[in-house]
């Protein structure tokens, strides 16, 4: 059964147009994720969900029923936010059980799940306290706290980690995601972080400029991106997107690549019946730096491997990897590789592309060629 | 709206509530201040004398007003007034703020004496003042008992210096309030930019000139508002002080529209008087009005 | 600036000590009219006609301060001026409450429920602040008239109210604008009412600024001459009104220490409350020129 659905939903202030006909559905028990970069609106799109901004045209449905014009408080949700909007005249108990005692239930449930609640996240010491003494994180869990007390239909995050330390948000990142397991509950989470996105979803919707761009699994995203966009949000160090040309080269089709020593390099193509339409023409190669690696730790059971000697530009170490710098058709182009893999600046390294993962792109459009 | 809205009764009253708890602010605003410039203007147009007569008179009353000496004086008085006011609070405020701002032992102690007179009542002030300028038994007589005998302080009986009596009492009054958003001003001044004119040689004064003093151009700005705005105002100082005398000596915009409109029954020229005054503070704090709201506005 | 003007461990330089000695100067300047008003409310008659207003008295005497209070005459009437400073009490209490209640409620809708057009609602009240009141004498007297409330204490402080709301707003409005505006949406998920997030969320946070509002409003209002000059003729005047008609009566001995004890009944609650909240009324002062 569907859980939240937003049909066509557009936001338009004047002639601005914020949102343009946004389409999503989730199931119960799904971890929805937006991102995208800042202004794409999907912290609007949130607000619409709470209830916290108007929608100018389009339906939002949660358990099958239109919530266009339900007040917030009557929705069944509950949020946690960017700045944790703890009340700062309360105690972390109160805060907690605010929403509950603003809904009238008896005093002795409210202990009861006030309880149950501090003692998942484990802050029963700090219910006592004020905002204004805690940490970082433990204002985080006990925002996490307050939504999780009142058991709602649906939990909305908006950037909840942004504010913490890129530790903290690396171990509150992964309590979200045993909660999530834990309770089965279903979640929209907003982020700018794509890695906190892969790491939590069970759905991704990547939004650019008010339109989503895909939606889908955190796999279907990021090895089969719908454009160029999601390649390049998705992923870091991001997709190397080459311009690049496909000719038939032994009956084969390939991507023709030319390295800075003048050499082109015929990189073999899957096969797809959709890339027979483009031989003779230009396309963008996309490349995952893990696809553009030393012999040594290529997937070895792709059986599309090219391998070349390349000159190595730049090599930045980053402990356990290291990237390699490379030009390929003009284009800086990032491989990653292993840090003993022996590749040496202004040297030249083998390198092999695992091209089973290569997809192509109109340069156009900007759309995935399949 | 296909399917079931849930939609309960209490939503009309839920969006409208804030705008019906405003409302009565706002309508009172609207009545009381504009509602009533348009009464004045109208009055100021009009016959009123000793009671308001609607009876439409065109501009007869402005051009009274032009045409009364006491309005001419008032003028003038309120130009020497406000300069003096103005410039003198200005430099004074900027000057003891630079001063205080130069690691003074005691600062808590002395900013609050230069501040307290802005807690007291203009009628407070004119009465401590008046006393204290006091042609008989002031300041004047102590210089006597201490034996400068050729010591003559009687500006507030002299019409051609009881006007710089209001002013000594307004920058007594004021100055200090001057100086603190001088201080404030200064000490919103990044404190790496003096550092680095100190590496770059600056002496102290250059560093003042230079650097930070160009720094307050808002502060300036507000300042300038603010005492322009009190000097248009100021009545209380001058009926305490000096009532408007000797003779018509001290008369403010202020003071003759008080004593046009409420003793002297010329109503009409009253009004136009006090539209006169109106527009006056209206061209300085209208468009300072508009810059202040706009910058905030960037969000 | 450590090395310029800092005087060294050897000794202190010489600018050191032309800027303490300016200081005091100046701080002499501002504290003289205050004690010299002082001094004078504490001699008698004669030696004030004798003597040297800056000397202490030679002989103290709380007469003047007795008479100020209970039996000099103001206009007609020879009581004192208790029952005017009553007066004002009476004024700026509720004058001062309802303006900072209204002002509360105003900051919180023009921040936190932002209809179409907020912007011009607050210009134009913010305006009102700046208008010079002798535009709103003429009409106003005619109002109070209208409804019997001329010369009373309720008309004085209808107008304080009517004036003071355009400061209150400002104040609570630029404090309300930094308030997190995401705590008014977790109480409006948590289920609360409009009157409810302003009461349990908003309200308990706005110590600092209600006491700035309410020393700022004690202050304008009982300072005001204006207004009670025009609008509260005879016994219902204001303790301002009546120390300007009791020093400025032409009639009888003029007693000059009893004038500067009644100046310093007029003086005594705004200064009283400079000294306990000063910090507050500077805050005040501050967020009525320049932006908060």
């Amino acid at each position: 059964m569907s859980s939240l659905e937003i049909r066509d939903v557009r936001k338009s202030y004047g002639a601005a147009h914020i949102l343009k006909g946004i389409n999503i559905g989730i199931n119960s028990g799904d971890f929805l994720v937006l991102v995208g970069p800042s202004g794409c609106g999907k912290s609007t799109l949130l607000n619409m969900i709470a209830g916290l901004d108007t929608i100018t045209s389009g339906e939002l449905l949660i358990d099958g029923k239109v919530m266009n014009d339900v007040h917030p408080s009557q929705r069944d949700i509950a949020m946690v936010f960017q700045s944790y909007a703890l009340y700062p005249n309360m105690s972390v108990e109160k805060n907690i059980s605010f929403g509950l005692e603003m809904r009238k239930m008896p005093k002795a449930e409210i202990d009861k799940r006030v309880a149950d609640v501090s003692q998942m996240l484990q802050i029963q010491p700090l219910l006592k306290r004020k905002p204004s003494q805690l940490s970082g994180g433990q204002r985080q869990r006990v925002a996490m706290g307050r939504a999780l007390v009142r058991e709602p239909k649906i939990f909305l995050f908006d950037e909840p980690l942004s504010n913490l330390d890129a530790k903290l948000r690396v171990d509150m990142r992964t309590e979200i995601k045993k909660l999530h397991q834990r309770l089965g509950s279903t979640i929209v989470y907003v982020t700018h972080d794509q890695i906190e996105a892969m790491t939590l979803a069970t759905k991704i919707a990547i939004m650019k400029a008010g339109v989503l761009q895909q939606l889908g699994s955190p796999d279907e995203v990021y090895n089969a991106p719908a454009n160029m966009f999601v390649a390049s949000f998705m992923g870091s160090p991001s997709m190397n997107l080459i311009p690049s040309k496909l000719v038939m080269q032994d009956g084969k089709l390939t991507a023709s690549v030319k390295l800075k020593s003048g050499q082109e390099l015929f990189l073999p193509l899957a096969e797809n019946a959709a890339y027979n339409a483009w031989q003779g023409k230009e396309v963008i190669l996309g490349l995952r730096p893990e696809a553009i690696t030393d012999p040594g730790s290529a997937e070895a059971t792709s059986k599309l491997l090219h391998q070349a000697d390349v000159l190595i530009d730049v090599v930045e170490p980053t402990g356990a990897d290291i990237y390699a710098r490379m030009e390929l058709n003009g284009q800086d182009t990032v491989g990653r590789m292993r840090a003993n893999c022996g590749a040496i600046a202004k040297q030249n390294a083998p390198v092999t592309f695992n091209m089973q993962q290569a997809v192509l792109f109109d340069p156009k459009t900007e759309e995935r060629i399949s | 709206m296909s399917t079931t809205t849930v939609r309960s009764g209490g939503d009309w009253l839920r969006q409208f509530l804030p705008r019906l708890v405003l409302a009565p602010s706002f309508a009172i605003t609207l009545v009381f201040v504009y509602g009533f410039i348009i009464y004045t203007g109208y009055i100021s147009v009009s016959k009123s004398k000793m009671l308001p007569n609607l009876d439409f008179v065109g501009l007869d009353n402005y051009r009274k007003l032009w045409k009364t000496l006491n309005w001419q004086v008032a003028l003038d008085n309120l130009a020497i007034f406000g300069i003096l006011y103005i410039v003198i609070c200005g430099a004074l405020g900027l000057f003891l703020a630079i001063l205080l701002d130069q690691k003074i032992r005691g600062e808590g102690f002395l900013r609050p004496i230069y501040l307290y007179p802005m807690a007291l009542s203009f009628v407070v002030t004119g009465t401590a003042w008046k006393w204290f300028l006091n042609p008989g038994l002031g300041l004047e007589k102590t210089m006597h008992d201490w034996g400068w005998a050729s010591f003559k302080f009687d500006w507030l009986i002299n019409p051609d210096m009881a006007i710089y009596t209001v002013v000594i009492a307004g920058v007594w009054q004021s100055s200090g309030f001057v100086m603190a958003m001088f201080l404030a001003g200064l000490r919103g001044v990044d404190e790496e930019q003096l550092k680095a004119a100190q590496l770059d040689g600056a002496s102290t004064f250059q560093t003042y000139w230079r650097i930070i003093i160009p720094q307050l151009r808002a502060v300036f700005l507000s300042a300038f508002v603010v005492l322009a705005h009190m000097a248009i105002k100021a009545y209380d100082l001058v009926v305490a002080l000096t009532g408007g005398g000797p003779g018509n000596a001290t008369e403010v915009p202020a003071t003759f529209m008080y004593s046009y409109t409420f003793t002297r029954n010329q109503m009409g020229v009253g009004a136009a008087s006090a539209m006169i005054m109106l527009m006056t503070i209206a061209a300085i704090i209208v468009p300072y009005l508009y810059a202040e709201t706009r910058e905030a506005r960037h969000e | 600036m450590n090395s310029t003007i800092v005087g060294t461990k050897q000794g202190v330089s010489p600018w050191r000590v032309v800027l303490y000695v300016t200081l005091i100067v100046f701080a002499i300047f501002y504290l003289l009219p205050l004690f010299v008003m002082l001094v004078t409310s504490f001699k008698t008659l004669d030696e004030i006609r004798l003597g040297n207003i800056l000397a202490f008295p030679s002989e103290w005497t709380t007469e003047p301060w007795v008479k100020a209070w209970g039996n000099a005459c103001v206009g007609l009437t020879c009581e004192g001026i208790k029952g005017y400073f009553w007066n004002s009490i009476k004024m700026v209490v509720p004058a001062v409450l309802l303006s900072t209640l209204m002002g509360a409620l105003n900051g919180y809708v023009l921040t936190k429920w932002r209809f179409p057009g907020h912007k011009w609602v607050f210009g134009l009240m913010l305006f009102g602040c700046f208008i010079p009141f002798q535009i709103v004498l003429i009409p106003m007297s005619q109002v109070l008239g209208f409804f019997g409330l001329a010369g009373t204490t309720a008309g004085l402080i209808f107008v304080h109210v009517v004036y003071g709301l355009g400061f209150t707003t400002l104040f609570f409005r630029n404090y309300y604008e930094a308030f997190p505006t995401e705590l008014v949406k977790a109480a409006m998920i948590d289920g609360a009412s409009f009157l409810g997030i302003f009461w349990r969320i908003l309200l308990p946070s706005s110590g600092p600024i209600i006491v700035v509002t309410i020393i700022w409003q004690f202050t304008n209002v009982w300072n005001d001459f204006l207004f009670g000059a025009s609008f509260a003729a005879g016994e219902g005047a204001p303790m301002t009104v009546a120390l300007n008609n009791l020093v400025n009566s032409s009639t009888g001995v003029k007693e000059y220490n009893v004038d500067m004890a009644a100046a310093m009944f007029a003086a005594l609650p705004t200064l009283l409350v400079y000294i306990v909240a000063g910090r507050y009324f500077v805050r005040g002062l501050m967020a009525g020129s320049v932006k908060g």
